[in-house]
């Protein structure tokens, strides 16, 4: 079983990152937020799965892109909240021009210049 | 602990986030309209297996070799518990060799590398010569020659110190003190601090006045005299009626010249007047250049005192271990290598024994790697069991260590090395073992891990029985090892019997005279007391008769410096009429007439002095059998004369008679005794009335015929009736004990014994190891000697087999074992004194090796043999 996630991980590791880093650019979010966030913008399409979304949220953390603060919810709850990180901000930027450059390459083999 | 507290808290963290991610999935749902319940489990359905979840983020921490080591350890131990023969002996042939090793380690590193807790000690040097043969002269200088050896250029600083036995004259009978004189700067110069109060201090003793009355204890002294009593500093002691005041207690370690109580020395300019230099040489000197110039010096001072200088000399500055490292660095280093066979030996079990188990477990590792375990994972696993088995190893084998390390430094020769030195299991030994255990774990841990970590998973797969026997790879090494095995234990069981046969050779010695039931008993003179050669003599001659008269004591006879089996004055002698063309040496003896028949010596011709010649002072002399034989071969000794030209009296201390370097006439001769030690050749001696020369010490030996130390008591009050204040020698001990401390029994003994035990135990490790290989071999073949019985083999054809493939491997081992010794012989000859190798020994060694192998053969062998064809066909 724990295999199965782990490759799953592997497949959407790049794509992950970005979809993450883009979602903490407008602001702050707790885990269930990200995975709200995304799922809302990509039109109910993507849904990300926990056994994906906590391991990459650790992982961005370990690596500084991303940093955590512990916070009071309304219904007075320690909630652990994820900000962006200069380095993510560069990360981030990084990250869709290349996603931008293969989006690009596959469109045009999709669609080859008529 | 701070990691695992970190850990605790990130897991906890991680929950509260995971249940608040499903709470809110949860009020989402509630907010769309499900009921409480529908919303719980539809948002758990959602998020998945929490634990799982979990899991896979505990990796992103990268802390997950963290939790694979606490599961490979769970597993190792599991798999370790499930074979504990394997497991027991494994970890016993470790800890044999850890404990082994790290024991003698740690005598090398108390008695060899840091000895002395004194300041640097590197730089401190005792100012001893060489003449022109023979051994290292100790020079003590006066006091004129003190100050100008302290302004040599290559001197740091200098201290001196002499020593003379007091009494405390406060008890019922004098009890003997060993007080060492220190000048004051010595406290400095030693450079270690006082446990209670203080050192001697300059102020102590100011230039050209009296020092003053004041005394530093010695550790023990104060244990054993004061109980240790914390408040002692500022009491007084009585010192032969003279009262000091205790300004300190030094430490435990600090026991220079074995002194009881530590009082300040003040120089004198009385040129007879020696003390016993403490030189500290500049940083940066070496031996050889201090050498050459206190070269120099020396001769000097050598024109100014000849008697206290040899005729020929030349400066040999001796480092403070340096006598020490002479006497037992060899046999310690002998044992540090047998201790390291042994822990080769061991080792080689361990690798047999993981070897073994490596390839009887590789259809496990296949069916592990089939399923997806990776290499590294595979081989971390079986590292884990083996540092384990290791660790285990090694903390036995510091229990085991801690019991050795009191056997030897119980049986270390007492004179042999240094009274400061603090053996103890100590913190560098204690890391070279668990070091050595590690590396022992790495090395033979993961050979076989290596091998079984890539297994041919069809091939191991395929042959779907797990009965099968190993590859000439595995098989190859086997062979090897044992045959390593066998051979280092042939060398140790070699080195065992030449030790053993050199301390029986000390043992059954002809020793010339009669140890048992005799008793020498010192006797200290007092400073200023018996001061001419008349009240001297008459009072040693009191003393003597007073004990005599003892009811057990058989007889009495006074020595001053011939107890054997190591006696006499080595001197230079001539013989009247016959010019020596080389130097004569021999022992000369002061003894009374009785001394022979104390010692049951016989006396072979002509007659012994009486005691009126004796009390005149005759100028008589006895001689040994040697003396006869070597410089009177036609047996003309009787009437010839003798003279030790060295022999001069130095008043007040050493008092002679009028002419003692004169001719002596020989009355008579004696039988050999032993006096240079138990293994020497008996060298020439000379016996001459005590009243020839009487130094500040003597000593009477009492004949009883009760066990003598029940006299002793009784001897010390006789004594006491001659002179109140007259104490004796606090430990003493009767002849036969005197020889269980004489350094050649000590250090035979020693070797013999350990080098036995050693053998004994590499013999069972050896044993322990074929046996193992065998048995396993056995194992795997059952199936395959199932089929030969089956087909008409006799169990006698399946003994032979098995017996077969275990030959190779001895015979070459014994073979190896054999050259191994004969060329390592030398070494084992200068380090074991007085060994030999020979045929005889060599033989039995192989013999009894080579039975043992046998056996341990056999027992296997005839499990295989006696096997049932039917069981061993179906145990597939």
């Amino acid at each position: 079983m724990s295999e199965r996630y782990r490759n799953r991980i592997e497949l959407l590791q790049g794509t992950l990152d970005l979809l993450i880093l883009q979602t903490l650019l407008w602001g702050p979010q707790h885990g269930y937020g990200v995975s709200r966030a995304i799922r809302a913008n990509s039109g109910d399409l993507l849904q990300v799965d926990a056994g994906s979304l906590y391991p990459a949220l650790h992982r961005l953390e370990k690596k500084k892109w991303i940093g955590s603060d512990w916070k009071i919810s309304e219904n007075k709850q320690e909630v652990k909240v994820y900000r962006l990180t200069a380095a993510g901000r560069k990360q981030l930027m990084k990250e869709r021009s290349r996603w931008e450059q293969i989006s690009d390459a596959i469109g045009g083999i999709l669609n080859p210049a008529k | 602990m701070k990691f695992w507290w970190l850990w605790r808290k990130r897991e906890k963290e991680l929950e509260k986030e995971i249940q608040h991610h499903l709470q809110m999935a949860a009020t989402e749902r509630k907010e769309r309209g499900a009921t409480f319940r529908e919303a719980q489990a539809g948002a758990r359905r959602e998020f998945g297996n929490v634990g799982l979840v979990k899991d896979v983020t505990r990796d992103a921490w990268g802390w997950r070799w963290l939790e694979d080591l606490h599961d490979d350890a769970r597993f190792g131990a599991r798999m370790l518990l499930k074979n504990p023969g394997f497991t027991v002996v494994v970890i016993l042939s470790l800890a044999l060799g850890i404990g082994a090793t790290t024991a003698v380690f740690s005598v090398i590193y108390g008695v060899l590398v840091n000895p002395y807790p004194y300041a640097n000690t590197d730089r401190m040097v005792h100012l001893t010569v060489h003449e022109t043969r023979g051994n290292p002269l100790f020079i003590n200088l006066n006091g004129p020659q003190l100050q100008q050896l302290r302004q040599a250029g290559s001197v740091e600083s200098v201290a001196a110190m002499g020593g003379w036995n007091l009494t405390t004259t406060e008890g019922d009978l004098p009890e003997d003190v060993r007080a060492v004189y220190l000048t004051s700067n010595a406290f400095i110069y030693l450079g270690v601090p006082t446990l209670l109060g203080r050192g001697l201090l300059p102020s102590d003793a100011p230039e050209g006045q009296d020092p003053e009355n004041v005394a530093v204890l010695g550790y023990q002294f104060w244990q054993r005299h004061y109980n240790g009593d914390p408040g002692i500093v500022g009491k007084k002691i009585q010192l032969v009626h003279k009262s000091y005041e205790i300004v300190g207690v030094v430490r435990p370690r600090f026991t220079w010249g074995d002194g009881e109580v530590y009082l300040p020395l003040k120089l004198t300019a009385d040129p007879a007047r020696t003390y016993f230099p403490m030189t500290r040489l500049k940083p940066g000197v070496t031996r050889r250049a201090a050498n050459a110039e206190l070269q120099s010096l020396l001769e000097q001072f050598a024109k100014q005192t000849p008697s206290h200088f040899p005729e020929h000399f030349h400066v040999t500055l001796a480092g403070l271990n340096d006598h020490f490292v002479e006497r037992i660095g060899g046999t310690l280093y002998l044992l540090l290598a047998a201790v390291a066979l042994l822990l080769l030996i061991g080792c080689g079990n361990v690798s047999i024994l993981l070897l073994a188990r490596g390839t009887a477990r590789e259809h496990e590792m296949a069916v592990r790697s089939a399923i997806g375990a990776g290499r590294s994972r595979i081989l971390r696993q079986l590292l884990t069991e083996a540092l384990m088995l290791s660790l285990a190893g090694a903390a036995i084998g510091v229990a085991l260590a801690n019991g050795l390390l009191k056997l030897i430094v119980n049986w270390l020769p007492e004179f042999s090395f240094p009274h400061e030195a603090a053996i103890g299991i100590n913190l560098p030994v204690l890391l070279f073992c668990v070091g050595l255990a590690l590396l022992t774990g790495i090395v033979f841990g993961i050979s076989p891990a290596l091998r079984s970590a890539r297994p041919d998973v069809a091939q191991v797969m395929q042959s779907s029985t797990r009965k099968m026997t190993a590859g000439v790879h595995s098989r190859r090494t086997h062979s090897v090892l044992i045959a390593g095995q066998i051979a280092l234990t042939l060398l140790l069981l070699a080195a065992a019997g030449v030790a053993m046969r050199a301390f029986v050779s000390v043992v059954k010695v002809n020793l010339g005279y009669d140890p048992h039931n005799v008793m020498p008993v010192g006797i200290p003179v007092h400073d200023h007391t018996y001061t001419t050669w008349e009240a001297r003599g008459t009072y040693f001659h009191q003393l003597l008769k007073k004990v005599s008269e003892i009811p057990h004591v058989v007889s009495a006879g006074l020595s001053t410096n011939a107890t054997p089996p190591n006696n006499g004055w080595e001197l230079r002698f001539e013989i009247s009429g016959k010019p020596a063309e080389e130097e004569q040496r021999a022992r000369i003896n002061f003894v009374s007439p009785e001394y022979f028949q104390a010692l049951h010596i016989p006396l072979l011709q002509g007659r012994i002095w009486n005691e009126d010649e004796t009390m005149h002072g005759a100028k008589l002399a006895l001689i040994n059998q040697t003396l006869a034989r070597q410089y009177f071969p036609d047996g003309d000794a009787l009437g010839s004369a003798i003279r030790v030209p060295e022999l001069k009296g130095e008043p007040p201390l050493a008092l002679a008679v009028a002419g003692s370097d004169g001719w002596f006439q020989v009355v008579g001769i004696v039988s050999d005794a032993r006096n240079d030690g138990l293994r020497n050749p008996i060298m020439p001696a000379v016996y001459a009335p005590y009243t020839v020369m009487m130094p500040v010490w003597t000593q009477i030996l009492v004949r009883t015929r009760i066990p003598p130390l029940g006299v002793l008591h009784a001897v010390r009050e006789q004594i006491h009736t001659v002179d109140p204040d007259q104490q004796t020698d606090r430990d003493v001990l009767d002849l036969d004990g005197r020889i269980k401390h004489e350094p050649e029994w000590e250090q035979g003994h020693l070797i013999a014994t350990l080098f036995a035990g050693f053998a004994i135990l590499a013999l069972a490790l050896a044993a322990t190891g074929l046996y193992s290989v065998i048995s396993y071999a056995v194992s795997r073949r059952t199936g395959e000697f199932g089929i030969r019985m089956a087909l008409g083999a006799s169990p006698k054809d399946v003994l032979l087999i098995v017996f077969r493939s275990a030959v190779m491997s001895v015979a070459g081992g014994v073979l190896a074992g054999v050259l191994l010794t004969i060329t390592l012989n030398r070494v084992l000859a200068r380090w074991i004194q007085g060994s030999s190798l020979d045929a005889l020994i060599l033989a039995g060694v192989v013999l009894l090796l080579v039975a043992t192998a046998g056996l341990s053969c056999f027992i296997p062998a005839r499990r295989a043999s006696s096997v049932d064809p039917t069981v061993a066909l179906r145990c597939e």
